[in-house]
């Protein structure tokens, strides 16, 4: 089946209210082309699932499309904190549950496995338990120890970006996989932006690096530079200088406007040629 | 006595801690030397990595953006995010972590200042931390600015969970705290009453200096040695490693810090290629 799409087609099947995973982790290989034009859409109180999250989270919190994030780190590393996700959390607008790395892998392994939890000593201490009433505490059946009850995760729709695709939803990941497997085999629905898509018989020259399986995905978008602006290995690093760029944006309500207008309300070729164009992103990011 | 900086002293104190056949994080400029110059000298078992989860056995070059094209220049070997906590899980798996608070207890935390629920600042959440620190036979925590902000009474959230009553309830010393070093000296936890006690103060640091820079009464015997400098071996292993002085921007901040991001960045490609060249299919 051709299940190549335009990113306005995945946004039309995604509601409001949605559960929404978001593969990538910190400033490497997010869906940024389909967050994107999620941001540009009138979709509302969506639901985020992420690991370690970053731009992708902040931009819809900027652009108003969230109602509740579940986290084990929102943050732009070493360029600093996230403006829009600093600012939600410290006014309480939105809901947020602070889960952690490996718990975020296990709740999304839950649902793959139909089970309603997972079991783990992770957590177990911390303050996490304290304000995340989603974590039950347990005790073993067989030993009685206590043990963490990490719930299913259940994503609506998860969102990838991978450096190839084939129309029927294969897709080839070359650099770090983060834990973009499990939100695909989660999700209901599993949506694919890649930097170039190739025909199946190509595509499949690729041999193991092809991590995403087209039996549990619904879209693929042809979205050259579509995790800018983080990286995608080993196509392009990250452009930290945009970074710079956004966070100056976020943290001002008039250049945040000026920002929306001038990076996200545009398609995805004008993004591109606001940028300086495709060569001059090459001379910038390519390693 | 060869001449050394702050950074080359915290690096050679938390090299100095690693040992063994583990995998070792590198997702500091600090924790990805300190792991480097291990391996060179005390540790050359020490499987270190170039990115939080994958290039197990690269050479660490500190980078801003290049982590994952370091994997794929030195070809070292990919990982899974699923085989670094199986790792974790196994306690095969070391990292340094830099907290924006620590307490007397050795609890950790990164992920807000003020309540949780209304937060004066959010950070960023407790990422992986609660993982190492139920697992973990070492908890390495290092700061390069030792001050009562940093070194606190009490956290303002349990990331990592130190010695408390839940600790001892449920976890026992797995994922204990087991090191802190800071620009002042190099701490410990006692396990049995849960305290954080000097192990070394480094050359020029007195007791009064650590006290006023501490946010909790901390007791200083008279016989805590002076922390060994770094030797002019480990000094020329880290400035090796780090050509671009990634390590320094844990250090400054402001314009200073501005200007050598932006140095890093035009130059770290072209630093990658000179040691690593890119090798085709």
């Amino acid at each position: 089946m051709n299940k190549v799409m335009s990113a306005e087609e995945v946004v039309a099947q995604i509601p409001s209210g949605a559960t929404v995973a978001i593969g990538g982790s910190s400033l490497s290989r997010k869906p940024m082309a389909l967050v994107r034009a999620l941001a540009r859409s009138d979709r509302r109180d969506l639901r985020l699932i992420v690991n370690v999250g970053g731009p992708e989270v902040d931009l819809l919190l900027g652009t108003g499309k969230v109602a509740e994030v579940i986290y084990a780190f929102v943050g732009f590393e070493v360029m600093g904190l996230a403006p829009h996700f600093r600012a939600a959390r410290q006014a309480g607008a939105v809901a947020f549950q602070e889960w952690t790395e490996f718990t975020v892998m296990a709740g999304l392994d839950a649902t793959i496995k139909r089970v309603p939890f997972l079991p783990t000593h992770a957590a177990l201490g911390t303050d996490i338990l304290r304000v995340n009433p989603a974590f039950r505490t347990f005790q073993d059946p067989f030993e009685g120890e206590t043990l963490v009850a990490v719930p299913a995760l259940r994503p609506d729709v998860a969102l990838i970006h991978v450096n190839l695709a084939d129309p029927q939803g294969n897709g080839v990941i070359l650099g770090d996989g983060h834990m973009d497997a499990l939100c695909a085999k989660a999700a209901q629905k599993t949506f694919l932006s890649a930097e170039q898509i190739l025909l199946p018989e190509r595509l499949q020259t690729y041999g193991r690096d092809v991590h995403i399986f087209r039996t549990v995905v619904t879209g693929v978008v042809e979205a050259p530079w579509g995790a800018h602006f983080t990286g995608c290995a080993p196509d392009y690093r990250a452009d930290l200088l945009h970074v710079q760029e956004y966070l100056r944006a976020a943290r001002d309500r008039s250049a945040w406007s000026e920002y929306l207008e001038q990076y996200v309300y545009v398609t995805d070729e004008e993004y591109l040629r606001r940028l300086g164009g495709e060569h001059t992103l090459g001379e910038r990011l390519r390693v | 006595m060869p001449e050394y900086t702050i950074d080359e002293l915290i690096i050679a104190c938390m090299a100095r801690e690693l040992h063994g056949e583990v995998l070792v994080s590198s997702v500091t400029a600090f924790g990805a030397l300190a792991a480097h110059l291990a391996k060179s000298t005390h540790a050359p078992d020490l499987a270190v990595l170039s990115t939080p989860e994958s290039g197990m056995d690269a050479v660490p070059l500190p980078t801003l953006s290049l982590g994952q094209f370091l994997t794929e220049n030195q070809r070292a070997i990919p990982l899974t995010m699923e085989d670094i906590f199986d790792a974790i899980f196994t306690d095969r798996f070391r990292i340094w972590i830099n907290p924006a608070q620590i307490d007397q207890h050795g609890n950790v935390n990164i992920s807000v200042i003020g309540p949780w629920e209304r937060p004066k600042v959010a950070l960023v959440g407790s990422r992986g931390i609660p993982e190492d620190t139920s697992h973990l036979s070492q908890g390495l925590y290092y700061l390069t600015t030792h001050s009562p902000r940093t070194v606190v009474a009490k956290v303002d959230f349990i990331s990592g969970p130190g010695y408390t009553p839940d600790r001892r309830r449920w976890l026992g010393s797995h994922g204990a705290p087991t090191c802190l070093v800071t620009d002042l000296g190099v701490f410990g936890f006692d396990p049995r009453s849960g305290q954080m006690t000097p192990r070394s103060l480094h050359p020029g640091v007195g007791p009064g200096m650590v006290q006023e820079r501490t946010g909790f009464p901390i007791e200083i015997p008279k016989d805590t040695p002076v922390t060994p400098p770094p030797t002019a071996e480990e000094i020329a292993i880290i400035h090796a490693a780090d050509p671009l002085e990634v390590r320094k921007l844990e250090l400054l901040s402001g314009a200073e810090a501005a200007e050598k991001f932006a140095a890093i960045y035009e130059r770290e490609r072209q630093t990658l290629h000179a040691a690593w060249p890119r090798r085709r299919h």
